[in-house]
């Protein structure tokens, strides 16, 4: 890549107020070295205190489902602790809103699980959300969830408005993965 | 009993369960990567602890900052085991600490409340 490259996705990313962004490999020691930053960063914003603790909240899901669920791993596949994982995360500001996309490769076959868990979520008013949150809290896990399963309900509690997904292709209609986008507004 | 303590990371909290005092305590953020592995032994301990207390006073103050999805559970399972021993004969106070502006943790206690009637939950604003 030349320098002229680089200045061209400097300046993209300068008209598009981005406040943080990383590609590569996720682990939980590169998380907890990227949520110190990004606090240090909305420190010297105007975010008030509850935008800056759900800005955080959606960041750490965010990142921790690309620690967790992303299809290219550079540890074991069935592995679920001290996973490194591959992903891009970004923090962008717009309006006095802020916002935070996520993209990993999923495998193919697992679209249609992650569409199921957020299509619903996207017609939900916020109170909605809370109470479904409420109901899954107290549920049984899904049994392919490494967490508690309420991550995708999380990231949409603590977003202004519905989130956003997408899935695109990075090596054409064939390969066994997909890429997968999220985004939601803080 | 061995009591446990374990220092604050940046991603999980400083948990001080003094069993020889009766007081527990959880204070700060807590996203460790793996809630079920970071939260085992902890629960064991407890668990242990309470299966030998009968009409004991306990105290748990809770103070976190944060904490992800993936803990919610875990941390969800340690009053049910603590309203469990309230059930069973033991006082069990709990004092829920939060920031005036987070409602996200303030209503979890409440949460915690409402779930575990047993418990003698003091929802509480730090200054």
């Amino acid at each position: 890549m030349s320098l002229d490259a680089f200045y061209r996705f400097q300046n993209l990313a300068r008209d598009e107020s981005v406040v943080f962004f990383y590609t590569g490999y996720f682990s939980q020691a590169i998380v907890t070295a990227m949520a110190d930053a990004l606090r240090l960063r909305l420190n010297q914003t105007d975010a008030s205190n509850v935008q800056r603790r759900k800005l955080f909240s959606v960041f750490i899901e965010m990142a921790q489902n690309v620690v967790h669920y992303s299809a290219e791993h550079l540890t074991a596949s069935d592995s679920d602790d001290h996973e490194i994982r591959r992903g891009a995360l970004w923090v962008g500001e717009r309006g006095g809103q802020f916002y935070v996309v996520c993209a990993n490769p999923v495998d193919r076959n697992q679209t249609h699980r992650i569409r199921d868990k957020l299509a619903p979520l996207l017609g939900m008013s916020n109170d909605d959300i809370k109470q479904l949150y409420k109901q899954k809290l107290r549920a049984d896990n899904d049994a392919e969830s490494k967490g508690a399963g309420l991550g995708f309900l999380t990231v949409a509690r603590d977003a202004s408005g519905p989130v956003e997904f997408d899935f695109a292709d990075e090596h054409g209609p064939h390969s066994p993965t997909t890429m997968f986008y999220l985004k939601a507004t803080i | 009993m061995q009591n446990i303590y374990l220092a604050a990371t940046s991603f999980s909290p400083e948990v001080n369960f003094d069993f020889a005092a009766h007081r527990l305590a959880l204070k700060g953020e807590c996203y460790p990567e793996n809630a079920a592995v970071f939260f085992e032994p902890i629960m064991n301990a407890l668990h242990n602890y309470l299966a030998q207390q009968q009409r004991s006073h306990i105290t748990v103050d809770v103070q976190l900052a944060y904490f992800n999805s993936a803990s919610t559970k875990a941390i969800l399972a340690i009053f049910e085991r603590l309203n469990a021993a309230a059930v069973a004969g033991n006082y069990v106070t709990v004092n829920w600490h939060s920031d005036p502006d987070d409602d996200t943790i303030m209503e979890f206690g409440q949460e915690v409340a409402d779930d575990n009637g047993a418990l003698d939950v003091h929802l509480l604003e730090l200054a």
